[in-house]
């Protein structure tokens, strides 16, 4: 009786596994557009090389699929107070070199970013540290001068943060071409503009994870290119940048459609005149139709953004609730004539051919057209726009920005008069008031009415016209499993899949 | 001088094909000058709702992405192209000729001076000459006429060079040279209306391959900024979608074939005509 | 008395060479906009002392002519310089793409010889016939349509008739030859076709002249076969124009691997090239550009070359 039951259990067991198991092993190639701009965490800002480093590094924590905070290479961390945080960091973790990962490389990553030599775009995040102290072998503090801890702690998720190897760093290694991390996967090959080949990290910290041999990342440009690959097989899973693609992968495939945090933007110059009043920016947004520019341009991949994205429910303020939300093309004149312009103004935008920055461009002028509004192309090669970006040469311009869900990331930056971002010639008093005090809240009730009331301002002036966030759109074969998008973007969830076959 | 222009009107009227092509190319030049005549549409208002459809009755070439009728777009494409790559043959032919005539007048020195620049220039892939001098000044309608003007200096230059040379050798030269004419009004009087029939050649074939080059260049990207649009530009654009809605991409594409096809049959027509060889 | 020619030819190439790479340089370094500002991305939140650490580092704060020497002396060296953007060897990147080029430009010159050649002949030999109107009037079509055209109708088509035909995704030959092939093969065919139109019209026109010579009459008067009038004297002077034209259409031929390689995504060095001067990667501009120059100018002499052997009647001054 008892060895029946038993060989009943063992039976069951095994086909619960084998239905609800996973495969070891396999490679996964991938296809992607953009290849990695430098290989170097705590330096690089381009998304196609986190994209890439998300799988080789972590972070002290990490976003989980629902986007909460959860431990990471720190296995517990504790808010001590406001201006204090301690993390314990997990022991036993090995870089790919097999030297063992310890506090003092926590320790030495941070003072890398904060060394103003080096110039990481992390640094203003982490500008508030007033020290960072290690001890008990494996704990270390992080000391901030102002109660930011709140605002400070998504920061700890941002690729950017990654730990590194400190003897790696200090033997003299080139941190944009050679990797050492401490994730999934390691980079075993990588030839420029062709692929970069990952392969499985065995002693990952994470038991069980990667199930994947390895990930192959093939650079293919061209969109055709890549649903070709996926149609005849050579590419088991690929970003996809036109909608229009996927109704070539009808019904064998499996289609993934992620609303994502990243928003198009149209930044304003508030210097220029006639973009200097705010009325006649807050015109503009009312002779946008935002729906219409979703419809064109991501063919309906997309949805209207306020100044947070409104999936952010936590924060957000929906932008139906915004006036000039509204598509009114009387309206709009009447602000121009009120701003003292009744026949209409003239006016660039700068643009570049990526992103579909053009093609915004593009449905805007065209959108404005009706209120009176003239609008000039400036379509310039990438570089150039860049260049005009930095030195706010520029009347307007069209833009993708990274998003987030936490206000202070969202807005500090770019809306704070001295912020890094802020590219507008925007300085507001009453703005940077309420970012500082933002930053400096740590109840959450406060924190939300000081930002309510930072929305309704930054709509108010308009410094930048948000416009949408897109979908990010992701193909597979049936055979992928376990593939999970997240609303930043990111692929950190590759080490979770397994192929099917 | 009438007798000798109707014997060559005759001529190249007895191929049927050149009257065609003649008319094929008149018809673009008059829908170079007058799009809005033959438009249905404003070839930059965007339709939300005719979004990327097909050829239908309301849109004989179908849409684009934003709603914005093709046929027109083409129209207005048409001037754009005939436009910019005949200012940059004109820019061209004049100055090939003036390096040309002066390099082959005065040989020795000069001459190889010039052809040495000329023979750099040629080295070059033209595409890549423009790609730089585009990315260096920007997309503007005047930059891609001197872009595309300078790929056809160096030929204009050799072919007239060439002729220069031979009919330098010929008799009436040193006859005009013995009577103590300067040796600019030699070239401006003698020797530059004796390459006419040369030049018009050149001009008509180089003009056919200045319009692909122009298209080349928007293909690739470079070409005038939107949203105005250029049959070469529509054809690059138009590129992603080309399995989903090929319409983007293929008509404005046998658009320039067609201009391109008629501009060579007349072309050729002409150099059978003037070609004294015959 | 062939190898001073030779050696003349290639020491007279040199001072074209250093024009090209002068002319390269200066373009690039006019452009607005530059590499490190590319790499950081507008996500850029460096300092202007950051930024001048940086150019300091890839050796960009230099003056321009001290830049320009330098490169000049590593080119002799054979060291063109490394990518900006990837760190990679400039030679070692074309010694990568350039097989790819290399291949589809081979392949397109073996298609368009061998529709273009016979097709010209015929042409020539059926003269003012309507096969020879016809050929004509095909060949024109060739010359006229955009490179670029008939290779989106050839994508269209092959893809609605031959739905499982693949068409991207290149593999070098040594790991795959059959996929290769069969990859290559539209986009060969695309850029052959251009090219064949040239070369039926220059093998034509080549052949009439040869035909209406003195000494083809005589030898077909004397009564020598037709067929063998064209084989051995006809064709023989008929490839050298031929020869001429395929070495003019180098350059013609490397713009539309340019196009070519964009459409179908094959890596070779003409997209390369292309994304290079998009992200202002100099080196690799410059080591590219120079490397086609050279190849072009080998070639023209090579030409050059040929011409004598194939005919001996042609001095070489």
């Amino acid at each position: 009786m008892r060895k029946n039951l038993l060989i009943m259990l063992i039976l069951v067991f095994s086909i619960a596994i084998s239905l609800f198991g996973v495969n070891y092993g396999g490679t996964l190639n991938y296809a992607i557009a953009t290849e990695p701009v430098g290989l170097d965490p705590n330096l690089v800002t381009a998304f196609a090389s986190f994209r890439i480093l998300e799988n080789v590094y972590d972070t002290l924590l990490k976003y989980d699929e629902s986007m909460n905070i959860v431990p990471a290479l720190a296995e517990s961390y504790e808010i001590v107070d406001p201006t204090t945080i301690v993390f314990t960091i997990r022991e036993g973790v090995k870089f790919h070199d097999g030297t063992t990962l310890t506090v003092e490389d926590v320790a030495f990553t941070f003072e890398r970013i904060l060394d103003e030599d080096y110039g990481s775009p992390a640094a203003s995040n982490f500008a508030e540290v007033e020290y960072i102290k290690t001890f008990d072998g494996n704990k270390i503090e992080f000391k901030l001068k102002i109660p930011m801890m709140n605002a400070l702690l998504p920061n700890f998720t941002s690729g950017n943060t990654a730990i590194v190897s400190e003897k790696f760093v200090t033997g003299g290694a080139n941190m944009q071409l050679e990797t050492n991390g401490t994730g999934p996967f390691y980079i075993s090959d990588y030839k420029a503009g062709n692929y970069i080949e990952l392969k499985k990290n065995e002693d990952y910290y994470e038991d069980g994870l990667p199930y994947l041999d390895g990930v192959k990342f093939h650079i293919i440009p061209e969109e055709i290119s890549r649903v070709s690959a996926i149609r005849n097989g050579d590419i088991d899973l690929a970003s996809l940048d036109e909608p229009t693609s996927v109704g070539q992968l009808a019904n064998n495939y499996k289609v993934f459609k992620q609303p994502v945090l990243n928003y198009y933007l149209l930044g304003i110059n508030t210097a220029a005149k006639p973009l200097d009043n705010a009325k006649v920016r807050q015109a503009i947004s009312y002779a946008l139709n935002r729906e219409n520019i979703i419809k064109m341009v991501a063919f309906g991949e997309g949805t209207v953004t306020g100044p947070m994205n409104p999936t952010v429910t936590a924060w957000a303020i929906p932008p139906e609730e915004f006036a000039i939300y509204d598509n009114n093309i009387e309206k709009a004149k009447e602000l121009l004539t009120e701003a003292g312009y009744p026949n209409g103004i003239e006016f660039s935008i700068t643009c570049s051919a990526k992103y579909s920055f053009d093609k915004i461009a593009q449905v805007i002028q065209a959108q404005l057209a009706p209120a009176g509004i003239k609008v000039n192309i400036d379509l310039v090669e990438w570089g150039i726009f860049i260049d005009k970006w930095k030195k706010v040469d520029f009347d307007s311009f069209v833009s993708l920005n990274g998003g987030s869900v936490e206000p202070d990331r969202q807005f500090y930056r770019t809306f704070y008069s001295s912020g890094s971002t802020n590219k507008f010639n925007f300085n507001n008093e009453k703005a940077d008031e309420l970012l500082d005090a933002g930053r400096e809240t740590v109840e959450y009730e406060q924190r939300k009415e000081i930002y309510n009331e930072f929305q309704e301002l930054i709509v108010e002036e308009s410094p930048i016209i948000f416009l949408y966030c897109s979908n990010n759109i992701y193909a597979g074969q049936k055979s992928v499993e376990g593939f999970k998008t997240m609303s930043n973007g990111s692929l950190t969830f590759l080490r979770e899949v397994w192929l099917n076959k | 001088m009438n007798k000798e222009f109707k014997k060559l009107k005759r001529k190249f009227t007895q191929n049927p094909l050149n009257i065609i092509c003649s008319i094929i190319f008149i018809f673009f030049l008059l829908v170079a000058f007058l799009p809005s005549v033959f438009a249905p549409y404003d070839p930059i208002a965007m339709d939300p709702d005719a979004f990327m459809s097909g050829p239908s009755a309301q849109h004989w070439f179908g849409t684009d992405q934003f709603g914005r009728d093709i046929l027109s777009r083409i129209i207005y494409g048409v001037q754009g192209s005939l436009y910019i790559a005949s200012m940059a043959i004109v820019f061209a032919s004049i100055a090939g000729t003036i390096i040309g005539s002066v390099s082959g007048y005065f040989g020795g020195v000069v001459d190889n001076i010039i052809m040495r620049f000329i023979d750099a220039m040629f080295a070059f892939p033209s595409i890549i000459l423009a790609l730089f001098i585009i990315a260096l000044f920007g997309a503007t309608v005047q930059n891609l006429i001197i872009a595309i003007g300078i790929i056809y200096i160096p030929i204009f230059s050799r072919t007239i060079r060439g002729s220069a040379i031979s009919v330098k050798q010929n008799l009436y030269v040193t006859a005009s040279r013995s009577l103590g004419k300067s040796s600019s009004r030699i070239i401006l009087t003698d020797i530059i209306p004796n390459i006419s029939s040369i030049f018009i050649v050149s001009f008509t074939t180089n003009f056919s391959t200045a319009i692909l080059s122009e298209a080349s260049l928007g293909f690739l990207g470079l070409g005038v900024p939107p949203p105005y649009p250029t049959l070469g530009s529509m054809v690059g654009e138009g590129n992603n979608f080309l399995l989903s809605a090929p319409w983007i991409t293929l008509f404005p594409g046998m658009i320039i074939a067609v201009i391109v096809l008629s501009i060579n049959i007349v072309g050729d027509g002409l150099r059978d005509t003037l070609d004294p060889k015959n | 008395m062939k190898l001073a020619y030779i050696i003349g030819r290639l020491i007279s190439a040199i001072p074209t060479i250093i024009i090209l790479t002068l002319f390269v340089f200066i373009a690039i370094h006019l452009v607005p906009g530059d590499v490190i500002d590319i790499m950081l991305g507008t996500q850029n939140f460096l300092s202007e002392e950051q930024m001048q650490d940086l150019y300091i580092k890839y050796g960009l704060d230099k003056p321009v002519a001290v830049q320009y020497l330098v490169w000049l002396k590593n080119l002799v060296t054979l060291d063109l310089g490394t990518s900006i953007r990837t760190g990679e060897e400039v030679s070692s990147l074309i010694a990568q793409k350039f097989p790819v080029t290399f291949e589809l430009a081979m392949l397109s010159i073996i298609f368009s010889v061998i529709i273009g050649i016979p097709f010209g002949i015929i042409s020539a030999v059926k003269k003012n016939t309507k096969t020879d109107y016809s050929i004509r009037f095909l060949g024109l079509i060739g010359l006229s349509a955009p490179v670029f055209w008939i290779g989106s109708l050839l994508i269209v088509f092959i893809s609605s008739v031959f739905v499982n035909y693949t068409l991207f995704g290149f593999v070098p030959f040594i790991q795959e030859p059959l996929k290769n092939l069969q990859i290559m093969l539209i986009p060969a065919i695309t850029l052959g076709l251009m090219i064949a139109a040239q070369i039926m019209r220059m093998s034509r026109n080549s052949m009439l002249d040869v035909l209406s010579q003195e000494y083809i009459r005589v030898a077909y008067a004397k009564g020598v076969n037709k067929r063998k009038i064209i084989m051995k004297h006809a064709l023989r002077n008929a490839l050298i124009p031929v020869i001429t034209v395929t070495g003019i259409q180098l350059g013609y031929l490397i713009g539309g691997t340019i196009i070519i390689e964009k459409m179908f995504a094959l890596p070779g060095i003409g997209r390369l090239l292309l994304q290079a001067v998009n992200q202002r990667d100099y080196p690799v501009v410059q080591g590219i550009v120079t490397f086609i120059g050279i190849m072009i100018i080998l070639i023209n002499i090579l030409v050059d070359i040929l011409y004598s052997v194939i005919d001996p009647r042609i001095e070489l001054n």
